[in-house]
């Protein structure tokens, strides 16, 4: 069986929903080519771009060549496909028309794809349509010179729900409006997801609505951390963090905020255990940059962490954000100063800035009786002796250092 | 007349071979192949503050004599991250020709075990490329941690821990030449502080002799623990007492305030564990957990996520099991 979300792309500009505005811009951009070469639709996912260039093509019989993120497009691969379909007469002596779909995707391994791209923009005779999710990133800023760029809003849920109910009609089935409404809100102005979501209701029937995915709200971490640490461990517990707003690398800082908070003894110990497993296998994720390490690093957050005790807290806890990373931050603002000292410091006695930190504590001291030459060589500005002098009385005071006077 | 430098470290090193000591074999043999004019790669390996600077310094003084500035570039393998930066200062210097009578140039490359296998590797090219017109010397701790195509292309010289009397003697000149009153004691302090580190001895000296003319054994003592970053021994015990969060804490502000690496600080807590109060067997499991946590930072592992999992089992240990 075809997807809904096959079945029922409209083949007609006039059918698309919600975004009546731009589909008069496309027809724009068609009438008028090739004063703009190419076009970009711009928007969220589940918008209607690849529908609108499809849709577009058929109402002006226009033969379509398409590209998206799963063909290689690299510069070589981009030249192969496109040139000739941009210098030849079409087969059927149609016209043509170059979809370049989901060009966000095009990244690292598409060496020379952009540049390509826009060299192909310069020279076409075929008007190419371009969508992506974010076209104001700045590896597209060359690109959005040589292209006209429409942007695409979500659709609201009235839109939605309209598309729901239309292809129920034409499905001959039936669902309680309550669940159409919570596909529509789940759906957040994403008609693919919407029709992905009526799908499977469609196949596994309503009562089964709280275990079939619809879109989750984005669980706040709050939540997600009382679940961790005080439900009991069972077949949730793995996907505790799947709708979290934050990733991994985030979740792993509050769980270690938070550890001593919610458990003691054995259980902290354990828990700390498995927190140290995840960093480690997020530390292979990014050596390798074998991302399947994710499972591992996953579980160790969730199920591993979880199972450090069985006997779970029902207290209230108020969980802490987590506070390494600004105390790290504000060590260093502090530490500068203290460090372009060593820096030159090190410069002028041969030796590694590591080295010379590990005597910073004495630097106060061992620079104090400085004369203008070795400062100059130095390069020590007034500032820095100052701050010099100040740490020097903070020595004296804190190690007494005045009795030996 | 003013001095070159107030820096003391700079002011007492020594300027030729003959002021070098504990290592007069190795002198004697480098000033040789130094009188030559023409020195071999030369590997320079030893522990920390036993002259090999000094050393490299002497040569490319006494092969240039006044233009040695000119022909000599230094580089600290553990500051300049990355090999593509070594290679293209290492380029740029040997670019030009050797001003003077030598037809080569110098490169100092400090701390060279701090380059990764891969960064050494891409070195042993850039050795050969330059060969012409560079001689490299290079200084590290462990000649082990240099792989062998570099160690082969190099006479290696292995430097020797300084013995009390070698500390003791540059101690008296320092003294005598900058009128400080020192007695055995100090000088004692000074030696079992700095473990045979001349530089270290040095410096201390520099920090005493700022705070008063006459240096005891007691203000030696004072500097040297003030100088240590943060005590690793508070962190533990706050961890056996239970209190896990007060050995976070603790353990957080002694890596932030004096910049201590988490690889520091896991040697110091390897080095206490046989001293705490805890039964032996305990101590044995603690030690291979210690080894553990450390070859994972090794591995590039997040440093305080391991260690607060390794205080975790300082927290059990506290209680016995």
């Amino acid at each position: 069986m075809m997807p809904l979300i096959e079945k029922y792309r409209v083949d007609n500009l006039n059918d698309i929903k919600g975004q009546s505005i731009a589909v008069e811009e496309v027809r724009n951009f068609l009438r008028m080519f090739p004063v703009k070469k190419a076009l970009i639709l711009n928007g969220p996912v589940g918008t209607g771009k690849t529908s609108m260039a499809l849709a577009l093509a058929k109402e002006n019989d226009l033969e379509l060549f398409e590209l998206n993120a799963s063909d290689l497009r690299n510069r070589k691969s981009l030249e192969a496909v496109l040139k000739p379909s941009l210098e030849q007469q079409s087969l059927f002596g149609k016209k043509k028309l170059i979809l370049m779909d989901e060009a966000d995707g095009i990244t690292g391994s598409d060496r020379g794809g952009l540049p390509e791209l826009i060299a192909l923009i310069s020279k076409t005779k075929v008007p190419i349509i371009i969508t992506s999710n974010d076209i104001w990133k700045k590896k597209f800023s060359l690109l959005r010179k040589s292209c006209k760029i429409i942007s695409l809003k979500e659709l609201s849920d009235i839109d939605v729900k309209q598309i729901i109910t239309e292809v129920l009609k034409k499905e001959d089935k039936k669902i309680k409006s309550e669940t159409i409404d919570l596909i529509v809100k789940g759906a957040r102005g994403d008609v693919r997801a919407a029709l992905n979501d009526l799908e499977s209701v469609i196949l596994l029937g309503e009562e089964n609505i709280d275990d079939i995915s619809l879109r989750e709200k984005k669980q706040d971490i709050f939540n997600d951390l009382k679940k961790l640490f005080q439900n009991p461990v069972d077949q949730q517990t793995l996907r505790i963090f799947d709708n979290s707003e934050l990733n991994l690398d985030e979740i792993l800082l509050w769980i270690e905020e938070n550890i001593p908070l919610e458990y003691q003894g054995k259980a902290l110990t354990k828990a700390y255990e498995c927190l140290s497993r995840a960093d480690i296998f997020k530390g292979r994720i990014y050596r390798n940059q074998y991302w399947r390490f994710m499972v591992y690093q996953s579980f160790f957050l969730s199920g591993g962490v979880a199972s450090a005790t069985r006997l779970k807290n029902n207290r209230f806890i108020s969980y802490k954000k987590p506070t390494r990373i600004l105390k790290i931050w504000m060590a260093n603002m502090r530490n500068a100063k203290m460090k372009a000292i060593v820096e030159k410091y090190a410069k002028l006695c041969h030796m590694s800035k590591k080295k010379a930190m590990k005597d910073k504590n004495l630097m106060p001291l061992i620079l104090d009786s400085l004369n203008d030459k070795t400062k100059n060589k130095m390069d020590l500005k007034d500032k820095e002796i100052d701050y010099l002098k100040e740490k020097k009385v903070d020595l004296v005071v804190s190690s007494g250092l005045n009795r030996y006077k | 007349m003013e001095q070159d430098t107030s820096i003391w470290t700079e002011k007492y090193r020594p300027k030729k071979f003959e002021g070098v000591v504990g290592q007069d074999e190795i002198v004697k043999r480098v000033m040789n192949l130094t009188n030559s004019m023409n020195i071999p790669h030369l590997l320079f390996a030893g522990p920390a503050g036993t002259g090999k600077s000094t050393l490299a310094l002497i040569v490319v003084k006494e092969l240039y004599g006044d233009t040695w500035r000119e022909n000599y570039l230094e580089l600290n393998a553990s500051d300049e991250r990355g090999i593509d930066v070594v290679r293209q200062k290492v380029k740029d210097f040997a670019r030009t020709k050797p001003l003077g009578n030598v037809n080569f140039k110098v490169i100092f490359l400090d701390e060279a075990d701090a380059l990764t296998k891969e960064a050494q590797q891409a070195l042993r090219r850039t050795m050969e490329n330059y060969s012409s017109n560079c001689r490299f010397v290079m200084s590290c701790n462990y000649s082990s941690k240099i792989i062998d195509p570099i160690q082969s292309r190099c006479v290696i010289f292995r430097f020797k821990l300084l013995e009390r009397k070698d500390v003791e003697k540059r101690i008296r000149l320092i003294t005598e030449k900058e009128n400080l009153q020192i007695d055995d004691q100090a000088i004692e302090a000074l030696y079992e502080d700095s473990e045979g580190d001349c530089r270290r001895v040095i410096n201390l000296l520099q920090a005493t002799a700022a705070v008063t003319n006459n240096i005891t054994s007691d203000l030696v003592n004072t500097l040297s623990s003030a100088a240590k970053p943060g005590d690793v021994k508070i962190v533990l015990e706050y961890a056996l007492s239970g209190d896990f969060l007060k050995s976070k804490e603790k353990l957080l502000d002694v890596m932030l305030r004096d910049s201590v690496s988490g690889s520091d600080i896991i040697k110091s807590i390897q080095k206490e564990i046989w001293g705490l109060a805890i039964d032996p067997e305990i101590k044995v499991r603690l030690t291979e957990k210690t080894g553990e946590i450390e070859f994972r930072l090794t591995e590039g592992s997040d440093e305080f996520i391991q260690l607060e999992a390794l205080l975790a089992s300082f927290v059990m240990a506290g209680r016995g099991v």
